[in-house]
């Protein structure tokens, strides 16, 4: 193991600060000074590393002030702390919602066991399901946390339209298809009035959402950017990298769907294969020119 | 009964005994160590990080400086330079030892039973 490595290795549960990394140079020309002085005393190249790092001692109270943090403490700091930002009444939402939830699962598993048929639990887990699941979307995006600003109510409940439409639309198919008997064919069809828009709705909900995080993620991010620059050269590549594989994802499903209501399961699982392989080529053409 | 050297005896001063490696001239870490290690017949186990913490210690009290040397044999060296401050705080912590020495000695005298 050469020095550097050594030191990198030392360090690699600390998050890279620029007075760590300083450090870290300090720390390899003098124990390569010394290494080289104990050499020129008669040690060998083993012996004179093994007495060097021994001199060394514990680095482990020097990293934690250069680093301020343990990468563990730092993630933690992001996730843990959510609970401050958690006022009462959000609070009882969240397990009034659990509760409802629990209570829909047990009423629809009860009357399936009653009625013997699936359209008398698919419809209470609609109501009791769906009701609580819209409600922990909306909470959880309305929800402010250590890394993230809350979203506007008025947005969060365009999403919660989404979620409901496309739950119906779920719910709906199941039926079409268990209750009605129609075939596959007629159920996937009625993926086209609920699924589909909620799924486009829902998608252009994403695309055009803005950045709500927090100023510190904010430059941590950047921070973290600008090393991986250093890195791997050209971000802007990696970005249009990014792009070029979301587009062939969406085809891909649009082409999954389309092939599934035309020709069937037996066909349409190949437009996934060909994404794959469309992915891997797209991924091979950037590796060789960056 | 043969005297040793009293390591954590030591260790208290690392700050003083850095600041007047410091005295004459700017050193790099490697330096410094081997100064101290001289200067004890290296019989001083003297840990670097020890000596690390007290840089940090120093610098951020403005009794020392530091800075990046040239490249010499591709390895930049990390220099520290004493401040006034520094100095001053050197002259202050050896009259205070001095005192300390005299007091302990006359603590540990045997003559008087």
């Amino acid at each position: 193991m050469n020095i550097k490595q050594y030191i990198d290795s030392l360090f690699s549960s600390y998050e890279e600060t620029d007075s760590l990394a300083d450090f870290k140079e300090e720390l390899e020309s003098n124990l390569n000074a010394r290494i080289n002085s104990l050499r020129k005393k008669g040690l060998n190249e083993q012996a004179a590393f093994d007495k060097a790092i021994t001199e060394l001692g514990d680095v482990s109270t020097l990293a934690d002030e250069l680093s301020l943090k343990k990468r563990q403490e730092v993630f933690s700091d992001m996730y843990m702390k959510t609970r401050h930002y958690m006022s009462t009444w959000r609070i009882v939402l969240y397990v009034l919602c659990g509760a409802v939830f629990g209570f829909g699962v047990i009423v629809s598993v009860l009357s399936g066991f009653f009625s013997g048929d699936v359209n008398a639990p698919l419809g209470s887990l609609l109501i009791f399901g769906g009701i609580p699941i819209l409600g922990f979307l909306f909470l959880g995006l309305t929800q402010e946390t250590a890394v993230h600003e809350a979203m506007s109510w008025k947005r969060a409940l365009l999403y919660v339209v989404a979620g409901g439409v496309f739950l119906f639309g779920v719910i709906a198919f199941l039926i079409t298809y268990f209750e009605d008997n129609a075939g596959l064919p007629i159920a996937i069809a009625t993926l086209i009035p609920f699924i589909l828009p909620s799924l486009a709705f829902g998608v252009f909900l994403v695309l055009t959402e803005k950045d709500r995080s927090k100023p510190w993620v904010i430059r941590q991010r950047k921070e973290y950017m600008e090393r991986s620059q250093k890195r791997f050269g050209d971000p802007v590549q990696q970005e249009r990298f990014g792009l070029f594989s979301g587009a062939l994802w969406i085809a891909a499903i649009a082409a999954f769907i389309l092939l599934t209501i035309l020709f069937g399961i037996k066909f349409s699982w190949l437009a996934i294969v060909v994404a794959l392989i469309g992915q891997m080529i797209v991924l091979a053409m950037f590796t060789k020119s960056r | 009964m043969e005297p040793k050297l009293s390591s954590d005896l030591l260790r208290g001063h690392t700050d003083t005994i850095v600041l007047r490696c410091l005295l004459k001239q700017d050193r790099y870490g490697f330096e410094i160590y081997n100064w101290i290690l001289e200067r004890t017949g290296e019989q001083y186990e003297l840990k670097e990080t020890t000596l690390y913490s007290s840089y940090k210690r120093l610098e951020k009290g403005g009794y020392i400086t530091s800075y990046w040397g040239d490249k010499t044999q591709g390895a930049r060296r990390k220099y520290y330079h004493i401040t006034e401050k520094g100095r001053e705080l050197y002259r202050q912590n050896k009259l205070d030892l001095e005192f300390t020495q005299r007091i302990i000695n006359d603590l540990l005298k045997e003559e008087e039973y």
